[in-house]
């Protein structure tokens, strides 16, 4: 199935679900007003559904709009989202009873920094058939191969079928094989310790402190975090690169054992910082030291919220 | 205001002469992007650029400034006592500066230059600085400075115009800042200001023709204050916000800071950082009530600011020049170009 | 540098390890006195955060003692903590902290041989690493 179907069947389920009053809103997305992107929002009647849509710019994660809702929510969930909604679940943030999920098979989001970096000109217009990505601009037309501009995340997913829905809007996929999650990781792993500090000196070089990271993953939902506390004040507020440092680090250790590695933090960086690399590293560890997938199931504790009496401990004197 | 004729070819020599003179800052590509810096010795401005991700105002207000520092070393002399940091007001000047840009300094200076109150580290920062800006041929898409009273060959808050001709500039000195810097280059090649001004015009008209993206500001005067704060659509607008600083850190006219004392030790320092109206922490009370509590408020507030309070208070068009940054960088695709419509269409 | 001494911050937990220190002291016991005891009510609340904030502001190394598996006084907290903090040693090592300088151990409050033992190791492995060059927060900037 295409894109175009997958919105049309979209559409489909979300004006039954309000027209038969089983949901009060339907969380989606609609086109965006620049290329690559595309904007979560909520449909409430049945007639507006036509603004939603389904391509390969939606890599925003939608189960962080979820979070405390009272409603009775439609939502739309691929793959990563769906993972984040058992999350959510799991940690009392949405009630399974309030939704009802559709879900949507993903064929992986668009890289639209790597597609943006790939002309020297501004792109007007990114329009998709099948799995090419046609890209237009003042003076220039070129067909990308999807596969190759996909979000890192999205080449590297296990999970591309929802794990938990309610109703499908596509036929389930194949889930990719043998595929190498971590190369990444153990690159950085192999590196000398100083060459370690500096490449991650250098890739948070530029970071603002604008916290879109934060905000964009489901996860961070404390009411306050750790960087607005002011006593004791742990990470200072401004671009001492110690404490932009210390914010990437326990920003990534907070979504330990949690996080569904959507890519959501990574695409929202306005400055196109790999906030993957912390994260991935903890996604790591937790699946060989505890054997753990986050988001795959509604009925086990996630790692840091349960232990075994023979967990490794070989690294304790 | 006189128009001299600089060829490329000297280019890279009047950058040398004033290279002492001044500290040069140029949009530089670095492997992702382009950012305005400080050019070291012999470092060209990348002159072939859209524009800065990031707006240049942190060349003049930092991110994060460090004011006074003090010591809690009671042993000392005037210990506990704020001591102003020394810091480099020497000549700067912004090269490539855009149009937009320029213009969002006079903005700026609105909130840092008052009759009452002068900011003395935005106002000595700002002294210091030549605005030498790039015309403007090849607009984004998401530029819609026309709309805001601004515009590609825009001249408000430049020194001098340097407009790219292909084999040299055409520049336009608008100030004795302007004159002084093309004197301490060495370009001195006069240009038939007629026939200049001419071509000047050409590329303008040409220029704007190419601004695709327009908003209407027109009524936002007219409206009601309370009315618009009360409109139904900021729920929606809202919705997808996830209240991260990126918009209002990417803005060359956001002029928000907070200022934060670290001590480590006995020494102790007194900065300013850059705030987002976008964060809870902005409004939060001592008390722990936070006046704007919800997302939906802060969205609106970004807004409202911009798009209302100030075109009350200051009765000149919107706090906004129309640089297309917080489109082209918010995370969830929030649109201040459908927010303006929006706004000013609303009639309560 | 031959006479640079590290600064090792230490966490103990109020149930074992501390009481362990407390016993060697009261035994005469012979240590290094490189460490800086903070007592903690159990393993398991050492926060990330802790660990941080010693590096942040100087600390040339940390070490978080507990419970033996099966005795903690709240029954189960330093089997949580001891999750928290394999991922956290990985976490640190991963960028470019060097692991001689995070170091963990269980030590029961009879154990005052084995706390003295591990303060020795401990400030041994620190200062083989010399003094910390990245990381730490220092005065005035920007």
């Amino acid at each position: 199935m295409h894109m175009p179907e997958y919105t049309a069947k979209i559409k489909e389920i979300s004006a039954r679900l309000l027209k038969e009053k089983k949901v009060e809103m339907v969380i989606g997305f609609r086109k965006g007003t620049v290329p690559m992107m595309n904007e979560p929002c909520f449909v409430k009647m049945p007639e507006d559904v036509k603004e939603l849509v389904w391509d390969s710019n939606c890599g925003i994660n939608l189960a962080n709009y979820l979070t405390d809702r009272k409603e009775k929510i439609g939502i739309i969930a691929k793959g990563c989202d769906s993972r984040n909604i058992v999350t959510h679940i799991i940690e009392n943030k949405i009630k399974r009873e309030q939704l009802f999920i559709i879900g949507v098979p993903c064929k992986g989001m668009i890289d639209k920094n790597k597609i943006t970096s790939m002309f020297e000109n501004e792109i007007n217009e990114i329009s998709e058939h099948e799995e090419k990505i046609i890209v237009k601009g003042e003076g220039f037309e070129k067909t990308l191969n999807k596969n190759n501009v996909l979000q890192k995340n999205c080449k590297i997913c296990i999970h591309r079928n929802p794990v938990i829905y309610d109703e499908l809007a596509a036929d389930l996929l194949d889930e990719q094989k043998d595929i190498d999650r971590y190369e990444d990781v153990r690159k950085i792993e192999a590196m000398a310790i100083e060459d370690k500090w500096n490449y991650f000196d250098e890739i948070l070089s530029e970071c603002i402190r604008c916290y879109a990271c934060r905000n964009a993953c489901p996860l961070c939902y404390c009411p306050t975090c750790f960087v607005d506390e002011s006593r004791p004040q742990w990470v200072g507020k401004s671009t001492n690169p110690v404490d932009t440092r210390t914010f990437h680090f326990l920003r990534a250790y907070h979504c330990a054992g949690r996080c569904t590695d959507c890519g959501a933090c990574e695409r929202a960086c306005p400055m196109g910082i790999k906030v993957r690399t912390f994260t991935k590293k903890l996604e790591k560890d937790c699946l060989e030291l505890y054997g753990w997938e986050a988001g795959l199931s509604l009925d086990e504790r996630p790692p840091l919220d349960t232990y075994r009496p023979d967990d490794p401990e070989d690294f304790i004197k | 205001m006189r128009l001299i004729n600089i060829d490329k070819k000297s280019w890279t020599g009047g950058l040398e002469n004033l290279y002492g003179n001044y500290r040069l800052f140029g949009p530089v590509k670095n492997n992702k992007h382009h950012v305005f810096k400080e050019l070291s010795k012999g470092e060209l401005p990348d002159l072939n650029y859209l524009n800065t991700l990031l707006s240049p105002k942190s060349i003049v207000f930092s991110q994060s400034e460090t004011m006074f520092e003090y010591s809690l070393d009671e042993s000392k002399e005037q210990h506990h006592i704020l001591k102003e940091i020394n810091k480099d007001y020497s000549p700067q000047a912004l090269i490539g500066i855009r149009p937009c840009d320029a213009a969002s300094f006079q903005l700026v200076k609105r909130n840092f230059d008052t009759p009452e109150y002068k900011d003395p580290y935005w106002l000595r920062a700002y002294e210091s600085t030549t605005f030498v800006g790039l015309a403007c041929s090849n607009p984004c898409s998401t530029c819609f400075c026309t709309s805001t009273g601004c515009g590609p060959f825009h001249e408000d808050g430049l020194d001098l115009l340097l407009v790219d001709e292909g084999e040299n500039f055409i520049a336009k000195i608008l100030t004795p800042g302007g004159e002084n810097f093309i004197k301490s280059a060495g370009w001195e090649t006069e240009t038939d200001p007629v026939a200049a001004e001419k071509i000047i015009k050409n590329m303008k008209i040409k220029a704007e023709k190419k601004i695709a993206s327009f908003v209407s500001t027109d009524q936002l005067k007219n409206r009601s204050a309370i009315d618009l704060y009360a409109a139904p659509f900021w729920e929606e607008i809202a919705f997808a916000c996830i209240n991260c600083g990126t918009c209002t850190y990417a803005c060359p006219t956001c002029w928000c800071f907070d200022i934060q004392d670290e001590v480590s030790k006995n020494l102790g320092i007194r900065m300013r950082n850059w705030d987002s109206c976008m964060f809870p922490l902005f409004t939060l009370h001592g008390t722990g009530y936070n006046p704007r509590n919800t997302k939906m408020q802060r969205v609106r507030q970004r807004f409202m600011h911009k798009l209302k309070y100030y075109v009350d208070k200051y009765d000149d068009g919107i706090q906004c020049v129309g640089c297309g940054r917080c489109i082209r960088l918010c995370p969830v695709n929030i649109d201040i170009r459908r927010v303006c419509d929006m706004m000013n269409k609303y009639e309560g | 540098m031959e006479d640079w001494e590290p600064r090792i911050v230490c966490f103990l937990c109020n149930w074992c390890s501390y009481g362990a220190a407390d016993l060697a002291g009261v035994s005469r016991m012979q240590y290094p006195a490189n460490v800086r005891a903070i007592r903690i009510p159990c393993a398991g609340r050492m926060s990330p955060k802790f660990i941080l904030a010693a590096f942040m502001k100087g600390a040339d190394g940390v070490w978080v003692s507990g419970c033996h598996p099966g005795d903690c006084h709240y029954l189960e907290g330093n089997y949580y903590a001891r999750r928290k903090f394999a991922l956290f040693k990985n976490l640190i090592e991963y960028m470019g902290i060097e692991p001689g300088r995070l170091h963990f151990s269980w030590i029961s409050s009879a154990e005052s041989t084995k706390f003295t033992s591990v303060v020795k190791k401990v400030t041994l492995a620190v200062k083989e690493l010399g003094p910390r060059k990245q990381g730490i927060k220092r005065g005035v900037y920007g």
